[in-house]
């Protein structure tokens, strides 16, 4: 079958990637000289119980080595330890944030992935025009803001017409489904429109240089010799071939769009994982903080993972 | 000759410099070519052969203006541009490219790429379009069966032969060719030639080779246009421009040729082609000429009438100068 | 190796400073993006080194109510503390331009050392070296660099060698392709063949070869950190003594300027971010583009060829 190597290699590398990040994970909080938590114990407020029960669960008074094992241990079961802040599990307090993130992200990226495409692929078409000048300009204002200083400026410009943060309306009286749902689009509508708003620019960019590079390939100049209009020569032979990079690039971006989500969701207090980051960095909460940054380093190796495989679907010279 | 299939008249083409100047690259080029002839364009590289071909079909960039006609049967291509143009293309007139690497889109099946024109032109649909892509791709010695695969599959040989069957789709009545055996070996080579010269005798197709490779020609054509400095300098058949030829930049070209028998070696003609971005006075070959005159320092020569097939742009032909020299 | 470098090293360096100067000119001059660019960059980098004798207040001076207008208190008012907002941002831009500088100059030596290496040791070393480069690429870098922050604690040099320990991977990358290519030149393998050693050939060929990519790169990798430490600064991760452009939107926020309706506590420093970040991005992009002409035409294009009238005078 047509690159099974290819498809074993990926695997083997996202494997090996998020087995790098745990460690790392493992080394950045407990085995650096002057880490910050030499006794993960020292949850603040908590029973004399709860203290041994953490260092017997976690090994914390034995070598280093045997404590890497009890960590790889205790995560394969989905123990990532206790919220200091709150002494809840991380594990539930992160999968509840996980499922705020994800919707608010999709919805940005997805904006930004349509709007960046199609102003990305017109203005590579029409090169050195209005529209080209035009829609590069605001690409690069986009792509120049600092992220969470945009989200402060829409929220200067919607006072009063938006919500200012949050996930809902806390005293919407006993609202039925349709309007609890609607409440909650309104407040994720700044954050994700923030988040698409800053890919814009970037997407934008990417796709206009990769489809310029496309418009000078033969097969064009094929496509046109054959009497194709120029609409039909953009839709079925450039934009495919230059969405290949595209492909890449947007996955690569996966890193920006973490960086993005966590000082969005800061500027918003959508109470998703960045917002978690932030607030467990300001309460110096380290089991939250390791665990957050778990969760996002291996969902930006997943959807590079996934993105590599698309790539194979859409490019048949792919062999290895 | 019969009423020509393809008659190109006065044809220049300009490209657009930086801190506007223009480039000259076409600089009146006259054709007429009969149907099922196999015309050669021969001439150095940057001589304006491939723009000329390219300015048949309208493929210009938009940094490029042209004038002139080109007449297919009698009705002007050119009159409105690119619109005017574009329904004929590749249905009247379609093209072989340098390179089939790239000619081809790589994501997409050869099949289908043979299919779309037909597809686009109303020649045939669905099934009866699959059917003709599979009988076009036997005819130019691929397999039905490999219409599935894609471009990257075959060699470079087989991508020349698809980009064939691909020109064939719409059964065109001229095919240009540009370069079209470079980057091939020899053996490959051969075997295209033969192929584009069974299909112009089956089909009846005209053909227009653009090479710098005389001996192709010489295999290939039944006649020839040399092309320097944007213009063509001689035109007439084959045998003639070997054997007799009227501009010494022709004798030149073809004294070139290695000998099939090694015993000379290869002549290149010393210096280099004037640059087309400023206006050319005189004779545009007088620089390297072996036997310009005064005259040819400052007057262009025009391409004239010698005989019944034969035209050259050279004061040597020219009675009224014959005292000169 | 070592006495070759020792000879000469003044005259080796000034000749390639001055040819690196030259060759950065010659890249920009045609470009107007870039020179727009470079000016703005060279005006704020002018305002930082100047900021005792440009600045109209100290940063601790409260010259009025805080949030003071604009209107009543000079050209973008007061902020929370009652200081004035310009001299902020004045003195602000140094730290910024500091941090952005410096990290980057971190990210380019790791970066521009490791890229160098691979492409021209080859082989293992190579393998070794990018292997390494692509898990660093694969782990988010930003998170990362709050985690690191957050555990070392908040201070100047700490978000500088953060930011620039993270920042590097992109640079490996496209100096290693750039050696691999230049490795294989003719000059190289000649003074490869007379004996010169690695280090020699490196320092006296190849860097200068990679030298242009490199200032390109530091340029774009200059508006990455200052981006970063402006998240960081967001996030309370910066220095608490220092006043920085990021510090000053974090302030803001934490003051509540936006309810408050104090939109020049806030506007200003972001705007200023974004400039440095726009000029980065056009001059590291016009040098890339000098660099790596892709001078390819668009085969298909908003217009197509012209038409001119037929040429009648026929004296051609």
């Amino acid at each position: 079958m047509r690159g099974i190597d290819f498809v074993l290699k990926r695997t083997l590398f996202a494997l090996i990637t998020i087995f790098v990040a745990v460690t790392l994970n493992f080394v950045l909080f407990r085995a650096l000289p002057g880490d910050a938590i030499s006794n993960m114990s020292k949850v603040p407020g908590a029973s004399p119980a709860l203290r041994a029960e953490l260092t017997q669960e976690f090994g914390l008074d034995r070598s280093k080595w045997s404590q890497y094992w009890i960590y790889l241990r205790e995560l394969s079961t989905g123990n990532l330890g206790v919220s200091y802040s709150n002494q809840e599990p991380v594990t539930t307090e992160l999968s509840r944030a996980v499922m705020n993130t994800i919707p608010m992200v999709l919805l940005g990226t997805l904006f930004s992935i349509v709007f960046g495409t199609i102003t990305g692929v017109l203005a590579a078409w029409k090169r050195r025009t209005v529209v080209d000048y035009g829609s590069v300009s605001t690409a690069l204002i986009f792509y120049s803001l600092p992220t969470h200083w945009l989200g402060l400026m829409l929220l200067l410009l919607t006072a009063g017409i938006l919500p200012r943060g949050g996930r809902e309306d806390e005293f919407l009286f006993n609202p039925t489904f349709m309007e609890h749902m609607i409440d909650i689009g309104k407040h994720m509508l700044l954050p994700s429109l923030t988040l698409g708003l800053v890919l814009y620019g970037q997407y934008t960019l990417v796709t206009r240089s990769a489809m310029l590079e496309t418009l000078g390939e033969d097969f064009i100049l094929t496509a046109r010799a054959k009497g194709l209009p120029d609409r039909r020569i953009v839709r079925r032979h450039a934009f495919r071939n230059a969405m290949l990079p595209v492909i890449t690039l947007v996955a690569l971006s996966l890193g920006y769009i973490v960086a993005g989500s966590i000082l969005i969701e800061t500027v918003f207090s959508w109470p998703g994982v960045g917002l978690l980051v932030s607030r467990s960095v300001e309460r110096r909460d380290w089991p939250v903080l390791q665990g957050a940054f778990l969760i996002l380093t291996i969902s930006v190796v997943l959807c590079n993972y996934v993105a590599d495989l698309l790539y194979f679907r859409l490019d048949p010279r792919i062999t290895t | 000759m019969n009423s020509p299939v393809l008659r190109v008249d006065d044809l220049h083409v300009w490209f657009d410099l930086p801190h506007g100047q223009e480039l000259h690259a076409v600089q009146g080029v006259s054709l007429e070519l009969a149907a099922g002839e196999r015309f050669g364009l021969v001439g150095e590289s940057g001589c304006g052969k491939t723009t000329t071909i390219l300015a048949l079909m309208g493929l210009l960039p938009s940094s490029a203006s042209v004038s002139g006609a080109v007449e297919l049967d009698g009705y002007d291509l050119l009159a409105d541009g690119e619109e005017s143009m574009r329904p004929h293309r590749w249905k009247d007139i379609a093209m072989v490219f340098q390179g089939a690497m790239n000619a081809l889109n790589p994501v997409q099946t050869v099949g289908a790429q043979v299919v779309e024109p037909m597809a686009f032109h109303g020649i045939a649909d669905g099934d009866e379009a699959k059917v003709r892509a599979g009988e076009l791709l036997e005819m130019v010695g691929i397999g039905a069966d490999r219409a599935d695969r894609y471009p990257h599959e075959f060699s470079g040989g087989m991508r020349q032969r698809a980009a064939i069957a691909m020109a064939l789709a719409c059964e065109p009545k001229v095919l240009l060719a540009d370069e079209p055996t470079t980057a091939l070996d020899v053996m490959v080579q051969a075997q295209i030639l033969e192929l584009l010269t069974g299909l112009s005798e089956d089909l009846g197709l005209t053909l227009v080779f653009v090479t710098h490779d005389i001996p192709v020609i010489a295999e290939l054509c039944d006649r020839a246009a040399v092309m320097y400095a944007g213009e063509i300098v001689e035109e007439g058949p084959v045998d003639a421009l070997y054997h007799e030829p009227l501009h010494p930049y022709t004798r030149l070209l073809f004294g070139a040729i290695p000998d099939p028998l090694g015993e000379k070696d290869v002549i290149s003609i010393p210096g280099a082609p004037p640059r087309l971005d400023r206006e050319i006075v005189g004779c545009p070959f007088n620089p390297r000429c072996d036997v310009a005159f005064e005259r040819c320092v400052d007057q262009r020569p025009k391409l004239l009438q010698l005989g019944d097939r034969r035209r050259a742009a050279c004061h040597r032909n020219d009675p009224a100068s014959e005292a000169a020299s | 190796m070592s006495t070759a470098l020792e000879q000469e090293p003044g005259v080796v360096a000034e000749s390639s400073q001055r040819r690196l100067l030259k060759a950065v000119w010659e890249l920009l001059k045609d470009r107007p993006s870039a020179v727009v660019g470079a000016a703005v960059l060279g005006l704020l980098v002018l305002l930082a080194i100047f900021a005792p004798l440009v600045a109209p207040h100290g940063i601790h001076d409260k010259i009025g109510e805080p949030f003071g207008s604009p209107s009543s208190y000079g050209p973008l008012g007061l902020d929370d503390g009652g200081t004035d907002v310009l001299s902020l941002l004045i003195w602000g831009a140094r730290i910024s331009l500091t941090v952005g500088f410096a990290a980057s100059l971190v990210a380019i030596l790791i970066g521009g050392t490791v890229g160098i290496l691979a492409g021209y040791f080859g082989g293992a070393t190579d393998s070794t070296l990018m292997r390494i480069t692509d898990y660093f690429l694969a782990i988010p870098d930003v998170p990362l660099m709050i985690v690191v922050a957050a555990i070392w604690g908040p201070s100047l040099s700490h978000i500088v060698l953060v930011i620039g320990l993270l920042l590097w991977t992109s640079t490996a990358r496209i100096v290693r392709a750039q050696v691999k290519s230049v490795r294989e030149r003719v000059y190289v393998k000649r003074a490869r063949a007379l004996g010169a050693g690695s280090g020699r050939i490196i320092f006296r060929h190849v860097l200068p070869q990679v030298a242009p990519l490199l200032v390109a790169n530091t340029v774009l990798t200059i508006a990455v950190a200052i981006f970063d430490e402006t998240a960081l600064a967001f996030l309370g991760l910066s220095d608490p003594s220092k006043i920085s452009w990021g510090k000053m939107i974090r302030n803001a926020t934490d003051s509540a300027a936006i309810s408050a309706g104090a939109w020049w506590a806030i506007v200003p420093p972001g705007v200023c971010v974004a400039f440095v970040i726009l000029a980065c991005t056009l001059i590291g992009q016009a040098m890339e583009d000098a660099l790596n002409p892709r001078l390819r035409v668009a085969h298909l294009a908003a217009r197509g060829f012209r038409l001119r009238p037929r040429m009648l005078g026929d004296d051609l």
